[in-house]
């Protein structure tokens, strides 16, 4: 080690619980993973993804040999862009290491399976996901995106690692002969235990960069122009390629086929990241410099024009207004070289230079994120229509014919300079704001039970519970709980406040404090919510209330008995039918009227029994599709869920799964999602 | 991928749900199999609840038109929606296929 480095670097990892601590050591040695003379690495196990929390920052995230759908989902929940799945044949070969290769770019996200694995799971979908949550891809290009890195993977899996001919016509009984041959080699040591790795990085240019990586033979691309329709005669197996082709940018064929590179660049995310990049660049800006724009006249100005008289035209009208911070470029790359240099507060730019014109230095401006939002003034001499509207197509935000008069360019300057300072005054408001509201969001995110405090209570009840609580881009008024009563009745709330931000973050608190003063003993949770109300109604502003479930689930009468003020419908359903229906959540909301009753219902729970409870984010978020999670197709998902799974899964955390796949990265409002069902594993008491 | 089957009046109804890709030939092949016993004229593949379908799915879908021509079946997809709309229009299924809306 060079002298001089005091400690070294630690690898924060997050381990499942089942992972043995000696085969994790063994897979670490024998494949290089990292470089462990240069970092030490500090174990952190869980038993499910929601173990680690989203505050701590981990190098990497083992998943367990036979990666189920619990873990896959961790992509999304851990925050963290290594992924590993621990299975004992894994042999990285020229891959290797994962992490810290000089030759290769950092990634964003890299997801390496085992074949036997990868194949039964969505791996494209989750994947992408990821992607959105990440901010690495904007949500109106998933679903391109998803579609070719499905075709990709499928490709680099079943051709690549599993070697499986899928060419020609398929008959009924080659489908059959692929399927049972397709079992088979999954099953042996040999094709099933290949490592499949998937990677993306975004590059500085805005675009994104997705490997797929295989281990099997590797393969020549045919010809880039072989897109024949598909004829009935052909199977579309193998014709992922030309849809490939169709949905990317770019596709390159690494390490004799055995690698496939796709590029995606499209304007729709970069816009969308340009905003949190730009946000960041500002937030720097901030804080390094002090004399960032304050005053109009100390903005610098960039005059890109390849005449020096314009040149000096244009100069000598700004000084004589107070403009003495000019930067001059004479062609259309010295501009973008100037911009990169001096990151100009606005670009007086001409269209017609030598090298560049100026519809492609706009174009060059706004793809890169830290000039998304500086004003670009073109002058130009073209009259016609078509010109002046291809360059605000290109990203120019006002234009200003020559010859210049000197009035109507100082007001133009003036006005985009004065937008631009509000603009940075606003943002950077913004960002102090958001600080404090961060406080405030871990100190709501508090309220919820953690998972190895609702694991613990389940256990003690012969019950599992799981959950998911994702705030919304604000502050939002979700909150649930559980309550102990005695050795075998449990209660369990759920609350809404109606709206978000800090109002309803406050009034979360208020209600919490009152939960927690009240004493439930042997209140029904008819007069619970009585009480509830009463002392809510007066604390709370008049327009203000909140909807609220408060059950108890005894375990010896085999009941779940509740109270609902206006809570969504509870779902109570069957883990070994999959059958499930809804339960009547109608009641007054919380902290309308002063006297309001409720009635205590009660339906049978009993050792097949799962309950599942959610705030309305989940029916009421638009999804990629453009409609709501309707009230069939929620129960169609428990029940294709639990019939799948088991009745020994988290079932609210793969709900939410489920639904991340499909909603807007960023949710307009909390959403919370709640299951308790009865285990398997006895009862503690 | 889950299906769902009904059989009426010689037309056989199978229900299509979840992501239709390379990992669902077995329960595919289930599907064929069982509505070859039904003898129907007509297939309708309600592929509305299908919220994915890769290319290989695409080939299953085939697959199934295949097997239709063999035992005089008219196989119609019903209702495709989003994505599974674009592929079905990408391949040109259209003009493979009885589509309905």
């Amino acid at each position: 080690m060079p002298v001089g480095r005091d400690s070294r670097a630690k690898y924060l990892v997050a381990v499942p619980q089942t992972v043995a601590q000696e085969d994790l050591s063994k897979l670490v040695t024998d494949n290089n993973l990292w470089d462990a003379t240069e970092a030490a690495a500090k174990y952190i196990s869980g038993q499910s993804p929601e173990d680690f929390s989203s505050q701590r920052r981990f190098s990497f995230c083992i998943l367990p040999s036979q990666v189920g759908r619990d873990w896959l989902g961790s992509l999304i929940r851990l925050n963290c862009d290594t992924f590993v799945e621990c299975f004992p044949e894994l042999d990285l070969g020229d891959l290797a290491p994962l992490v810290g290769k000089k030759s290769l770019p950092k990634h964003d996200l890299l997801v390496c399976l085992s074949t036997r694995s990868a194949y039964h799971l969505p791996v494209a979908r989750k994947f992408v996901t990821s992607l959105r949550h990440r901010g690495l891809i904007g949500d109106g290009v998933a679903s391109s995106v998803e579609m070719a890195v499905q075709e990709a993977f499928a490709n680099s899996l079943i051709h690549g690692n599993l070697e499986l001919a899928t060419g020609g016509h398929l008959s009924m009984d080659r489908f059959k002969e692929l399927g049972e041959e397709t079992e088979h080699r999954l099953a042996s040591g040999h094709h099933g235990a290949r490592a499949i790795i998937l990677t993306a990085r975004r590059r500085k240019n805005g675009q994104v960069v997705i490997t797929i990586n295989d281990q099997g033979n590797g393969f020549s691309p045919p010809d880039a122009n072989a897109t024949a329709p598909i004829s009935r005669k052909d199977t579309t197996f193998g014709r992922g390629l030309p849809l490939i082709r169709s949905l990317c940018y770019s596709v390159n064929f690494l390490r004799d086929g055995r690698t496939i590179e796709l590029t995606f660049d499209d304007s729709q995310s970069t816009t969308a990241l340009g905003d949190t990049a730009f946000l960041n660049d500002l937030e720097t800006r901030l804080t390094t410099s002090p004399d960032a724009l304050r005053i109009a006249q100390n903005a610098t100005i960039l005059i890109a024009d390849d005449t020096l008289l314009s040149r000096e035209i244009i100069a000598s009208y700004l000084r004589a207004d107070g403009f003495t911070n000019l930067v001059f470029a004479k062609d259309g790359e010295d501009a973008i070289a100037q911009i990169k240099a001096h990151n100009p507060d606005l670009i007086i730019l001409d269209i017609i230079m030598p090298k560049l014109d100026g519809y492609a230095v706009c174009k060059a401006v706004r793809a890169d994120p830290a000039f998304a939002k500086t004003p670009i003034i073109a002058q130009t001499a073209l009259e016609e229509n078509e010109g002046r509207t291809r360059i605000f197509d290109d990203g120019a935000t006002d234009l200003i014919l020559k010859p210049l008069n000197k009035a109507e360019l100082i007001a133009r300057t003036k006005i985009h300079l004065e937008n631009r300072l509000l603009v940075q005054q606003l943002q950077a408001y913004q960002a102090r704001t958001q600080s404090e509201l961060e406080l405030a969001r871990n100190m709501q995110e508090n309220l919820n039970p953690t998972p190895e405090h609702y694991r613990g209570v389940g256990m003690d009840y012969g019950m599992r519970i799981s959950a998911t609580f994702q705030m919304s881009s604000e502050l939002g008024g979700d909150m649930w709980g559980l309550v102990p009563i005695d050795a075998h009745r449990l209660g369990v709330y759920i609350v809404d406040f109606a709206g978000h931000g800090l109002g309803a973050a406050l009034n979360t608190f208020r209600l919490h404090s009152l939960i927690w003063s009240e004493q439930v003993d042997d209140q029904t949770p008819d007069v619970y919510l009585q009480r509830l109300n009463r002392h809510l109604k007066g604390l709370l502003p008049v327009g203000q209330y909140a909807t609220m479930l408060y059950g108890i689930i005894d375990r010896q009468n085999n009941t779940f008995a509740y109270a609902s003020a206006a809570c969504t419908s509870p779902v109570l359903g069957n883990t070994a039918t999959g059958e499930a229906r809804y339960l009547d959540g109608s009641g007054v909301p919380l902290g309308v009227i002063r006297d309001a009753r409720y009635e205590t219902r009660e339906v049978p729970f009993d050792k097949d029994s799962f309950l599942l409870l959610y705030s309305d984010a989940l029916i009421e978020t638009t999804l990629d599709n453009g409609q709501f999670l309707c009230e069939a197709g929620l129960l169609k998902m428990l029940q294709d869920t639990v019939l799948e799974g088991g009745r020994n899964i988290d079932l609210a955390a793969q709900i939410a799964d489920q639904f991340m796949d499909r909603a807007p990265a960023k949710l307009d409002d909390d959403f919370t999602i709640v299951s308790l069902q009865a285990a398997s594993i006895p009862s503690a008491g | 991928m889950n299906y769902k089957t009904d059989f009426a009046n010689g037309t056989t109804t199978v229900e299509v749900t979840g992501r239709f890709t390379f990992g669902d030939h077995s329960s595919f092949r289930k599907l064929i199999e069982e509505v070859r016993g039904h003898g129907s004229s007509t297939l309708v593949l309600d592929i509305s609840g299908v919220d994915f379908i890769d290319s290989a799915g695409l080939g299953m879908l085939l697959l199934a038109r295949d097997e239709g021509e063999k035992s005089n079946t008219n196989v119609i997809l019903r209702g495709a929606q989003g994505q599974v709309k674009r592929m079905l229009e990408v391949a040109r299924f259209d003009t493979l296929f009885q589509l309905e809306n």
